[in-house]
C-alpha cells in the first residue's frame, strides 16, 4: 500500500466511512502515523464530513434524551450488579421486544409448520403404502375366490353321484400312463383327470375320442399340466380313447398311437 | 482548537464514569448522528431507538476510541451506521423480504417529513455527486453497492466521490484549525 494507492483508491474515504477490512485498517493507520500530509488529508476529510453532517443534523425529538438517562442509569446499576449488556438488551425498549416476540413467534411457527410439514407426508405415505397392499390383497382374494370357485365346481362335478369314475390304463406303447375319465350321462359332461399321463415331447399332444359305431369322434386336445379337464361328451359311445398325436390334435385318429381305451 | 480539546475533556471525564460529559456530546452530536439514522431508516420510532442504542454503545465502547485515529464524530458514526444497518438487515430478515431491499423499501414508504432534503455544501453539488454522497455518507451504503445503485462502475463511482469531495472542500474553504496546526507545524 503506498500514498498514490491510497489516494487514487479513494481508501482515505472508505477508511473514514468504516468500510476498510480489518487488515487495510491497521496497515493505513500505521501509514497515517507516519505521513503527516497524508494524515492531514484524512483530517481535512474527516472535518468537511463532520460539516456536512452538522449541516445535515435533524434534531432528535426530546424524549429520546430522556431515556437514555434512564436507560444509562439503570444500566449504571446494573453494572454494579454485573452484565450491564442483558440489562441493556431488555431495556431498550418496544422496539428489541417486539423484535424478539416477533422472532419466536415466527421461529416456533416454522418449527411447527416443519414438523407438521413431515408429520404430513409421513401419513401420505403411509396411506399410499396401505392402499397399495389393500389393492394387492383385493386383487388376491378375487384370484383365490375364483380358484376356490373352480375348485368347488371341479369338485361338486367329480362327486357327483351319477358320475361314473372310469380308469384308463395305458397299454405297452404308454405303459406308465394312467388317467382318469369322469363320465356323467345325465348331464352328459365328461371330465379327464390326466395328471398321471406319461409326459410327451414338445411336437406331440394326447387327444381323446369317442367311438360310435366303429367311428372315432374327436373329443378333444388333453391340454398339458392341467388337474381336470373337461371334454366334450359325445352320444352313444362304446368306448372312449387316447392317442398321441402331433401337436394341435389331428382331424383323424393316428390308431397305431393309442395308448389307453376303456369301454362305457 | 477549544472545539477539540472540549471533545477531548469531555471524552476523558466520559471514561471516568461521567454520565454528564455523555449528555454533553450527545447534545453535540445527535442531531448529526439522527440525520444519518432517519435517512438510512425513514422510521421515526426506529431512528429514535436506533439513537439511544447508539449512545449506549459509545457510552460502553468509548474506553476503545483513540482521538489520535481520527475525530470523536467519525468514531461515533461509524457506530451509528453499524448499529442502523444491523438492525435493518434483522428487520429484512424477519420480514423475509427478499426481493425488496432496504433500499427499495426507502424508496417505496416515503416518509413525512422528507428527509431526503439534504443541506450544506452538499446542495451546490451536482446531481450525479450529490448523490454519491447521499449514499454513502447518509444512507449507509458501501462503496460497492452505492455504485450498483447508481448504476455505474466502481472506479467512477470513487471519482465521483473524489470530485465530490474536493468540491465540498472548496464550499467550506480552508479549515481554521487545521490551517493553525498547519502553522504551527510548518510555520
Amino acid at each position: 500500500m503506498d500514498r498514490k494507492k491510497i489516494i487514487e483508491d479513494g481508501l482515505l474515504e472508505r477508511y473514514l466511512l468504516g468500510e476498510l477490512p480489518e487488515n487495510l485498517c491497521s496497515e493505513l493507520e500505521q501509514l497515517l502515523q507516519n505521513d503527516s500530509s497524508l494524515k492531514e488529508m484524512y483530517s481535512q476529510m474527516e472535518s468537511d464530513f463532520e460539516q456536512l453532517a452538522m449541516d445535515n443534523a435533524i434534531p432528535p425529538p426530546s424524549d429520546v434524551k430522556t431515556s437514555l438517562k434512564e436507560q444509562i442509569n439503570r444500566m449504571s446499576k446494573g453494572e454494579q450488579q454485573g452484565d450491564p449488556k442483558i440489562r441493556s438488551m431488555v431495556t431498550s425498549k418496544n422496539y428489541s421486544k417486539n423484535f424478539l416476540v416477533a422472532a419466536s413467534l415466527a421461529a416456533l411457527l416454522a418449527v411447527s409448520s416443519f414438523w407438521l410439514y413431515s408429520r404430513w407426508q409421513q401419513a401420505e405415505a403411509s396411506l399410499k403404502l396401505v392402499q397399495q397392499q389393500t389393492t394387492s390383497l383385493q386383487e388376491r382374494v378375487v384370484i383365490l375366490e375364483s380358484s376356490v370357485e373352480e375348485s368347488e365346481n371341479s369338485f361338486r362335478k367329480i362327486n357327483n353321484p351319477n358320475v361314473i369314475p372310469l380308469l384308463l390304463k395305458g397299454n405297452e406303447i404308454s405303459p406308465q400312463s394312467k388317467a382318469i375319465a369322469f363320465v356323467n350321462h345325465a348331464e352328459k359332461e365328461v371330465i379327464l383327470n390326466p395328471q398321471g399321463l406319461s409326459p410327451l415331447d414338445q411336437d406331440h399332444d394326447y387327444q381323446m375320442w369317442a367311438d360310435v359305431d366303429g367311428e372315432m369322434i374327436n373329443m378333444g386336445i388333453i391340454p398339458k399340466n392341467n388337474m381336470l379337464v373337461a371334454l366334450k361328451y359325445i352320444d352313444d359311445a362304446a368306448s372312449i380313447n387316447i392317442t398321441i398325436e402331433p401337436l394341435g390334435g389331428s382331424e383323424h385318429p393316428t390308431v397305431e398311437r393309442l395308448i389307453s381305451s376303456v369301454v362305457l | 482548537m477549544a472545539t477539540a480539546l472540549t471533545d477531548i475533556q469531555l471524552i476523558d471525564a466520559l471514561r471516568n464514569g461521567d454520565k454528564s460529559a455523555l449528555y454533553q456530546l450527545y447534545d453535540r452530536y445527535s442531531g448529526a448522528l439522527y440525520g444519518v439514522i432517519i435517512r438510512m431508516c425513514r422510521d421515526e420510532a426506529l431512528a429514535k431507538d436506533l439513537l439511544q442504542e447508539s449512545f449506549i454503545k459509545i457510552w460502553q465502547k468509548i474506553a476503545s476510541y483513540d482521538a489520535d485515529k481520527g475525530k470523536f464524530y467519525t468514531w461515533s458514526y461509524r457506530i451509528t451506521k453499524n448499529t442502523t444497518l444491523n438492525a435493518l438487515r434483522k428487520s429484512r430478515n424477519l420480514i423475509q423480504n427478499e426481493d425488496l431491499s432496504v433500499y427499495d423499501n426507502k424508496s417505496i414508504e416515503e416518509p413525512k417529513p422528507d428527509y431526503t432534503q439534504l443541506n450544506g455544501a452538499i446542495k451546490n453539488l451536482e446531481p450525479h455527486h450529490q448523490k454519491a454522497i447521499d449514499l454513502v455518507y447518509f444512507q449507509g451504503l458501501t462503496h460497492k453497492e452505492a455504485h450498483l445503485e447508481m448504476a455505474v462502475p466502481l472506479g467512477t463511482f470513487k471519482s465521483y466521490i473524489k470530485q465530490a469531495l474536493k468540491k465540498i472542500r472548496e464550499g467550506y474553504g480552508p479549515d481554521v484549525v487545521l490551517l493553525l496546526i498547519f502553522m504551527l507545524q510548518y510555520g
